[in-house]
């Protein structure tokens, strides 16, 4: 009797079914996070698995052809049964491509043998194949002629010599930034100074002598199908044998990869290397822009908000500004070009840069129209959030200190305003986010897409505001879309993606974090 | 108690004055100049354009011949957006909004509010080198997976009604946007696995070239509805963060009143909820569009960027917002290709400050609205 | 200093107004005329009275019939909103407080005013109390701390929170709040305190302790009380004016109006039949 009672209660407190179009709904609801996720899976696991220096196969195909190379993808064909797979074999220099489309079916064989070697090389991208020996360059003829005698006494020589060749770039860079480049600035400023010409020349045969030493030695190299290959040492930045390599070190190399992406320049027409420029450049440029807008943001937010009769006209004013923050990002960037480069900018070369005419100076993209462009984009962000703050500061404070006799500054500056703080630093963190995400506007005022100077530097005024700068969202365009070889270019480009995204996301989640604090923290205050 | 010690002196009185004063002025000038210098922005672009527009020398047929098409263009884009962001997004505000828990609302808010951060460039990027090049390859599979996930989850809404009670208690529909989310995946793997077979038995094979024989639409790789797609994604958040905000600003009292007559949750939003919100999900819409209309790195990596007027929604086509990125930094200061440009951008700028200035105008009455029905809840 | 002389007028004459004259008493606040509206909406008509000097006056009424209008009128806090439009005179130790030579901060330091709910600044308590003095500046650190302490002494809070001056202010409870601000008043030295229901937010402990303290202050300035709890009235204060509707209904010593208030509006309000 009871427990059929207690079954009744239960079935009356289900919830009713509510019909298709609630679960069309919820559908929605769970498609776009499958849609976010599956994004940010997809460039985190491609952009993190650029560096794992993943295994090499060696294939036997049917005809007898033997290839190395590591396994990319794999899709059916196009065109009958059966799947083909891309294996990325490297070897430019031999094969004229880096690329193999595969059938499956055509493979006879793969093994991984644990002496094939992967060398990252300045010119002509990775070589995969075999490692003969190390020797000086005037020995290959005699060399050659012996066979693979000893591949691991090879490896060992090959290590060294990298190591070493790592050591002598690094002094030759410091003398150049330490000792050259100095002493040529000396001499530009002051041509007859003696003892700095001579220091130079003495300068100089010491990095001829280094470069010298960097020269010399080559490896000698065989692709698996037997080709070989004299390879001269000073062009190889690294060598490794994936296959014979265990996991911890794997790891190890793994996170040498990341560290080298963040701190190097890029290489190969920026389809390589690192993106330490463009990460300097955003950092820089959103810097900039911060020091710009804090300050006039607060400004009108203030004005708006505290000093402003409140009537009909500062409530369009506020509507408008509010909107302004829809305003296309590009209209931003039109705005930044006509006015700040052409007319700004035109006008500072004729006054002040005469001397270098035709060629502009500041009127051309730079880093300080870019900066002020993502200002004035940024602006309605920090202006509105700031003003969200300021409203939310409860009146029997600006009374409290108008009470003690406070005139409307000190109230302001005192009282009003170190509240105000946290709901600023989430405008401005919100207006860096949106600032290092933002690329289009930064097409018409001033990135470029090799900037070999960073624009700061030992030279007066080290800061150098008219240069052009890289970014990481442009490089991420232009890598993308202006390659000549986009498939190679894409571990690169899925990395830099991870890394603005990353860059993004934190600073979101500050703002939201920083946010929901405030709430929290306003809203125990005592209210009337 | 300690003898009071005397009143303090006023040495800085009348200085503390004039400081106030000279402040406020400068708070007062300084807001304004801001506030002027960003309402400049139309003001400059008008001025560089209207009296090339005015004394002549910008021909009307020049205007017309040079922007239809990125006007054309720009739409497009913008209503295969919308396409695919409206649904997704009302759906979704409606879910939060009506059926789901607290808990999880409070948790979906930020993390929709991400998605709206990621920048275009990354979504552009996904689209024109991923997305494009592989539904390229699988149209069929695509295909069959947008036909697959909204009857997916009527389907899970259907087998639910059948699962036993302990299980329907553990799987409730307040936290079905989460658990739906596995059944999707599932789903649309089943449809990927099965497309090749239903294009083998359907399409003779080939989708594309059955496209091109039957219908005459020539497939291109980077197409408006991949734009659409990705724009869709990136403008779905404002859209779903709006109207959320005005179906869950209606006045509780309402929706009970209603469901006290005995209708169920989704006849008291049916019928009740949205009239009284529609205008506010009308204003996300609109920012919505505004958006769409304005974004430019998606269009430019996922668009193809031919200047084409076609209807066809596998065909790509080239924004105004585009346009302006690729041919602005080359074009002459002064030129007429510069001055149609700078066109493009105001009507660009108009466009979106009127949109939002609407919706913004809807929103507000809408909101005095609530507070009236609400009896200033 | 120009203090302007009393009419005498004997009570009996005057059966049907509000007594206005509270001699033999010195004045220090005196409001002739005072009309003020909010948005063209009238809060006080016609107002006349004058506050005694280092006496509890107490403004009691129902809600909205604008005692606090009145007391926010006295220091020029309806400066801030513009929606406020007045007529008539204030005169505080005979001087206009309207008068253009008069600086609002000045006025504001002399007449202090301490509000409903309890508004420390988010900062330590020392430097609470610090505010008002900092803002005039020239103060040595020492003349500070003695000032500082002299203030929270004067509120009753300085055994309290000795120890931990430098701690926020918002950690203390509602009531030490509330004194905080009375010290953070007193420290600039007023010679008028306006307190606006200052225990209406307090448990009854806390509000003991508030009344104590306004009884205290009464030998060296004049405290003008805003309150709705009858009792606390006739417990505090020297002098009460009813008000209702904007207009003074009645005012006298406080013992005559509860005792044997003249008039029928007084006397239903204060024995409870109207709100």
């Amino acid at each position: 009797m009871s427990r059929a009672v207690r079954s009744g209660a239960r079935r009356a407190r289900l919830p009713r079914g509510e019909g298709p179009w609630a679960w069309l709904a919820a559908g929605s609801v769970a498609l776009s996070l499958l849609l976010l996720g599956g994004l940010l899976t997809l460039i985190a696991v491609s952009g993190l698995g650029h560096f794992w220096p993943a295994s090499v196969s060696l294939l036997e195909l049917d005809d007898g052809r033997q290839l190395a190379g590591r396994a990319v993808r794999e899709l059916p064909l196009p065109e009958g049964e059966g799947r083909e797979r891309l294996y990325f074999t490297g070897n430019r220099d031999l094969d004229g491509q880096v690329w193999h489309w595969l059938a499956v079916e055509r493979i006879a064989a793969s093994e991984r043998p644990p002496e094939l070697v992967v060398l990252e090389r300045r010119r002509f991208g990775d070589f995969i194949g075999r490692l003969v020996a190390v020797v000086p360059a005037d020995r290959v003829q005699a060399a050659a002629a012996a066979a693979a005698a000893d591949e691991p006494e090879a490896w060992a020589a090959l290590g060294s010599r990298l190591d070493a060749l790592e050591a002598l770039r690094a002094e030759r860079e410091t003398l150049r930034r330490g000792v050259i480049l100095p002493l040529v600035r000396q001499l530009e400023a002051d041509p007859e100074d003696r003892a700095a010409r001579r220091e130079l020349a003495q300068a100089n045969a010491r990095a001829r002598v280094l470069a010298a030493a960097m020269q010399g030695e080559v490896a000698i190299l065989e692709s698996v199908d037997g080709r070989r290959l004299v390879q001269p040492l000073d062009e190889v930045l690294r060598a490794w044998r994936p296959n014979a390599m265990s996991l911890p070190e794997k790891l190890g190399a793994w996170s040498r990869g990341l560290w080298r992406f963040l701190s190097e320049g890029p290489r190969a027409a920026n389809t390589a290397g690192g993106v330490w420029p463009a990460i300097f450049g955003t950092v820089l440029m959103v810097l900039l822009m911060s020091v710009v807008v804090t300050p006039f943001g607060v400004l009108a937010a203030v004005y708006l908000n505290e000093v402003a009769h409140q009537g009909r006209l500062t409530r369009w004013v506020r509507i408008a500004v509010r909107n302004l923050a829809g305003v296309p990002s590009i209209v931003y960037g039109v705005f930044g070009l006509g006015v700040f480069v052409y007319g700004i900018g035109g006008s500072l070369d004729e006054w002040f840069f005469d001397e270098q005419l035709p060629s502009p100076t500041f009127g051309t993209g730079g880093l300080l129209w870019a900066s002020l462009t993502l200002a004035l984009l940024t602006l309605p962000v920090v202006i509105v959030a700031t003003e969200e703050g300021l409203a939310r500061i409860p009146v029997h404070q600006r009374e409290g200190a108008l009470a003690l006799g406070a005139t409307r500054l000190e109230m302001l500056a005192r009282v009003v305003l170190p509240m105000a703080v946290p709901a600023m630093l989430t405008g401005v963190i919100l207006a860096i986010a949106r600032a290092a995400g933002e690329v289009a506007p930064l097409m018409l005022v001033g990135v470029a897409k090799l900037a070999p100077q960073v624009p700061v530097d030992g030279e007066f005024p080290f800061l150098h505001l008219d240069r052009k700068f890289m970014h990481l969202g442009y490089h991420l365009y232009d890598t993308a879309f202006h390659g000549d070889d986009v498939q190679a270019a894409m571990p690169v480009v899925y990395a830099t993606a991870l890394l603005l995204v990353l860059v993004v996301l934190v600073l979101n989640l500050t703002a939201i974090f920083m946010r929901h604090h405030l709430r929290a923290r306003h809203g125990a205050l005592p209210r009337h | 108690m300690i003898a009071p010690p005397p009143a303090p002196p006023s040495s800085r009185s009348p200085w503390r004055r004039v400081v106030d004063r000279l402040a406020t002025g400068l708070i007062a000038a300084g807001g304004i100049g801001v506030i002027v210098a960003l309402l400049a922005i139309g003001a400059f672009l008008a001025l560089e354009v209207l009296p090339a527009l005015l004394s002549g020398s910008l021909s009307r047929e020049q205007v017309v011949a040079s922007l239809t098409p990125l006007a054309w263009g720009t739409l497009k884009a913008a209503f295969w957006a919308l396409v695919f962001a409206i649904p997704l997004a009302l759906g979704a505000a409606i879910h939060s909004a009506a059926f789901m828990s607290q808990r999880l609302r409070s948790r979906l808010k930020p993390t929709l509010e991400l998605m709206e951060a990621l920048p275009g460039v990354v979504i552009g990027f996904v689209a024109g080198l991923v997305l494009a090049p592989w539904v390229e390859r699988h149209l069929a599979g695509a295909l069959a997976l947008l036909l697959v996930l909204p009857p997916g989850a009527l389907l899970a809404g259907g087998l639910w009604r059948c699962l036993p009670t302990p299980l329907r208690r553990r799987l409730p529909l307040a936290w079905a946007g989460l658990w739906l989310v596995p059944w999707l995946a599932l789903l649309g793997l089943a449809a990927l696995t099965l497309a090749p077979a239903l294009e083998a038995g359907w399409f003779a094979g080939d989708l594309r070239g059955w496209l091109d024989r039957e219908l005459g639409l020539d497939y291109a790789s980077r197409n408006a509805l991949i734009v659409g797609l990705a724009m869709g994604f990136a403008v779905m958040p404002s859209v779903y963060a709006l109207a959320e905000d005005a179906l869950s600003g209606v006045p509780a009292s309402l929706g009970e009143g209603a469901q006290a007559l005995g209708a169920s949750r989704w006849q008291t939003l049916w019928k009740v909820v949205l009239p009284t919100a529609a205008p506010g999900i009308f204003a996300a819409v609109m920012i919505g569009a505004g958006r769409a209309v304005g974004e430019t790195m998606i269009v430019l990596m996922a668009s193809g960027n031919t200047a084409l007027m076609s209807l066809s929604p596998l065909e790509g086509m080239r924004s105004m917002a585009a346009g302006i990125a690729i041919e602005l930094p080359e074009a002459v200061p002064g030129s007429d290709p510069y001055r149609l440009l700078m066109l493009a951008a105001l009507l660009l700028f108009l466009f979106t400050f009127l949109v939002n200035t609407l919706a913004e105008a809807v929103r507000d009455r809408l909101r005095r609205r609530y507070r009236r029905l609400g009896g200033g809840a | 200093m120009s203090v302007q002389p009393f009419q005498t007028m004997p009570v009996s004459r005057r059966p049907a107004g509000p007594i206005i004259d509270v001699s033999p008493e010195a004045s220090s606040l005196e409001i002739e005329n005072l009309t003020l509206a909010y948005a063209g909406k009238p809060a006080l008509r016609e107002l006349t009275l004058r506050i005694p000097r280092q006496r509890v006056t107490a403004f009691i009424g129902p809600s909205g019939c604008g005692k606090s209008t009145l007391l926010r009128a006295l220091n020029r806090l309806h400066d801030l909103n513009e929606a406020v439009s007045w007529r008539g005179s204030i005169r505080l130790e005979g001087q206009d407080i309207h008068a253009p030579e008069v600086a609002v901060d000045e006025l504001r330091r002399r007449v202090g005013m301490v509000f409903q709910a309890p508004n420390p600044f988010p900062m330590s308590i020392y430097e609470n109390v610090a505010f008002g003095l900092r803002l005039r500046g020239g103060l040595s650190r020492r003349r500070l701390d003695d000032i500082v302490e002299w203030a929270l002494n004067a509120a009753a809070l300085w055994d309290e929170v000795k120890d931990r001056l430098r701690a926020s202010a918002w950690s203390l409870s509602g009531g030490q709040q509330q004194r905080l601000v009375i010290a953070r008043t007193l420290a600039v030295r007023p010679e008028v305190l306006l307190l606006d229901e200052p225990a209406s937010a307090l448990d009854p402990i806390s509000t003991l302790k508030i009344e104590e303290l306004i009884r205290s202050l009464k030998s060296q300035l004049t405290l003008v009380l805003v309150t709705h709890n009858m009792q606390q009235a006739a417990r505090v204060s020297d002098y009460t004016a009813f008000l209702h509707e904007g207009e003074l209904v009645e005012y006298g010593p406080t013992d005559d109006v509860f005792t044997n208030p003249r008039l029928a509006r007084t006397e239903n309000y204060i024995t409870g039949r109207m709100a």
